[in-house]
């Protein structure tokens, strides 16, 4: 699989939905496969909270795999022989697009607490000068799950014309209330912690790490289910060795505590905090007093919405409501819901019956 | 489904209607349906197979069983719903039928006739009926509810439905004098397009 990784600069700027203005922006772009002459075979993945740019494949023995590996590849659900396969890092993020980790060009000073609020409807205009900027006129797809299946979604309302299909997995046209609460919770414990300083941590030369680390764990629980947790840990005690904590007694207190531990090394809290927020303020009805219907009779791409019977952060019927505006307007759009083995997560997991669906999907006139 | 019933039910959707169709298969009825009628059309189906043919066709097909939920699709205006060899199959066919015409304006539906000759003979010998279209036999058969002819047509009269057109099929799937004379006795399937009043 050819894969290139790359950071592009936008001179021409962005405005911001928040009324802010970035005069100029930086992505970090991988894409996989490659583009033909006619430029018909791209699809752009967007990711979730956590992800980044890097969604496939490895570059050196050391990097992780990426977030979507499963799924994009030679042969996979999302193949790479055939599609040119492009992910960006959501600005705001940590991983090399403009964030709270940049310089602000303005100042020469890292941006920190100081970057502007970001919105879903914000990465996909800036992915829409991706697009442009690599010569896309047309996606092949639009896909995503969890925040990413948001910008899917997202992108078949702003640009109708400039999309095939959206796959809009494990998400909704909004977050829930409970949604917006466990994000509370995880941001309250950022602000909490004494090294995050009211988001000036940076300059201070410290990182609320304890606070990012109990977000994480709480995000962890949120992203699995009942069931899940028992098959995967049970009540098994935690063997001495690997205990990570001495606090630790059960598998799954250890589990939590390497996923915190591991996610608020790489991770950077104002972004935790930026992201969360874009999250929490989706709403693809709010442009128009709240009617789902009367953004979403725009769409002209075909829709694929799926959720998964785990999930109980982003329900199926939060996909079946993505899935009844359409055919309240006449949208095309199939709604499948598949029995997740790892609750919200499932989205990232190559199970046999998504990947044919997917395959079904892409392949599909 | 039959050539015969797919062209019946193809004369009675308008064109450029929106369609739903519930138990829609492989999508094959929509597919047609879109290519000659140019109708906006979305299937319901529960089997994963179906649906995986459905997307593959590019129709738009939703999971979900009939049983559970044909109001949830009330506030989508259809012209025509479909329910094709599957309102025998539905915990409630009567409250179907009702639910169904709420969403649309008219809705087609097909059903094997019990009181088809060949059945009222196998159980005149004492036996449940296996036709070509009862082809199952009663331990492995989906259907909670069959019905005659004349069953379907009364249930009509008692819930205020009007039939608009009907149509008759003999055992090879296709039109014949007997059936269309003595659909009750002589006809295998029966197809109609119902309203409310």
């Amino acid at each position: 699989m050819k894969t290139k990784t790359e950071l592009i600069k936008f001179n021409q700027g962005l405005d911001l939905e928040s009324g802010a203005r970035l005069n100029t922006f930086d992505l970090m772009v991988e894409t996989y496969g490659e583009l033909n002459k006619d430029k018909d075979n791209a699809i752009l993945v967007c990711h979730a909270f956590s992800g980044n740019h890097h969604a496939a494949g490895k570059s050196s023995d050391s990097e992780a795999l990426g977030w979507w590996d499963e799924v994009i590849g030679s042969g996979k659900a999302i193949d790479t022989d055939k599609f040119f396969v492009v992910c960006s890092n959501n600005l705001g993020g940590c991983s090399g697009s403009s964030g709270p980790l940049s310089l602000n060009p303005e100042t020469n000073e890292l941006y920190g607490k100081d970057f502007p609020l970001v919105s879903v409807t914000d990465w996909v205009n800036s992915q829409k000068l991706l697009s442009d900027y690599l010569g896309i006129s047309k996606w092949h797809m639009v896909a995503g799950g969890s925040l990413g299946g948001m910008q899917a979604l997202q992108w078949a309302i702003s640009y109708p014309n400039k999309l095939k299909k959206a796959g809009i997995f494990a998400t909704a046209t909004k977050s829930s209330t409970q949604n917006i609460a466990m994000n509370e919770v995880g941001r309250e414990a950022i602000r909490k912690d004494k090294n995050f300083m009211d988001g000036d941590y940076l300059n201070h030369n410290v990182k609320p790490k304890s606070g990012l680390k109990t977000a994480r764990m709480l995000g962890h629980i949120t992203y699995s289910s009942e069931d899940i947790m028992d098959q995967k840990f049970g009540r098994k005690f935690q063997d001495i060795k690997s205990k990570i904590e001495g606090t630790v007694d059960y598998e799954v207190e250890n589990y939590l505590q390497y996923k915190g531990e591991k996610f608020s090394d790489t991770f950077d809290a104002n972004s935790y905090i930026l992201m969360t927020k874009a999250m929490d303020g989706y709403d693809a009805s709010f442009s128009s007093n709240g009617s789902l219907e009367e953004v979403m009779k725009r769409i002209k791409a075909k829709l694929l919405v799926v959720g998964f019977d785990s999930d109980w952060l982003y329900p199926p019927k939060r996909s079946k409501e993505i899935q009844l505006a359409a055919m309240n307007v006449d949208v095309e759009c199939s709604l499948v819901v598949l029995k997740g083995e790892q609750g919200h997560d499932s989205f990232l997991f190559a199970s046999d019956r998504y990947v044919s669906i997917i395959k079904g999907f892409l392949d599909s006139k | 489904m039959n050539t015969s019933l797919t062209n019946i039910i193809k004369k009675w959707v308008p064109e450029k209607s929106k369609v739903i169709d519930f138990g829609c298969g492989d999508g094959s009825l929509l597919k047609d349906l879109i290519d000659e009628k140019n109708i906006r059309g979305y299937g319901v189906e529960i089997d994963h197979n179906k649906i995986q043919e459905c997307i593959l066709k590019g129709i738009s097909v939703i999971e979900k069983d009939i049983d559970e939920g044909i109001q949830d699709f009330e506030s989508c205006n259809f012209d025509v719903a479909v329910m094709a060899s599957s309102i025998q199959c539905l915990k409630e066919p009567h409250l179907a039928l009702r639910k169904m015409l709420k969403l649309s304006k008219q809705c087609i539906v097909t059903l094997p006739n019990l009181g088809f000759w060949k059945c009222r003979l196998d159980l005149a010998q004492g036996r449940m009926p296996v036709t070509p279209n009862l082809p199952s036999s009663w331990y492995e058969t989906k259907n909670l509810h069959l019905c005659t002819i004349k069953d379907f047509e009364t249930l009509c009269f008692e819930e205020g439905f009007i039939i608009n057109e009907r149509f008759f099929l003999n055992d090879k799937g296709a039109k014949s004098a007997m059936a269309s004379a003595f659909p009750n006795t002589f006809a295998s399937e029966g197809i109609y397009l119902i309203a409310k009043k």
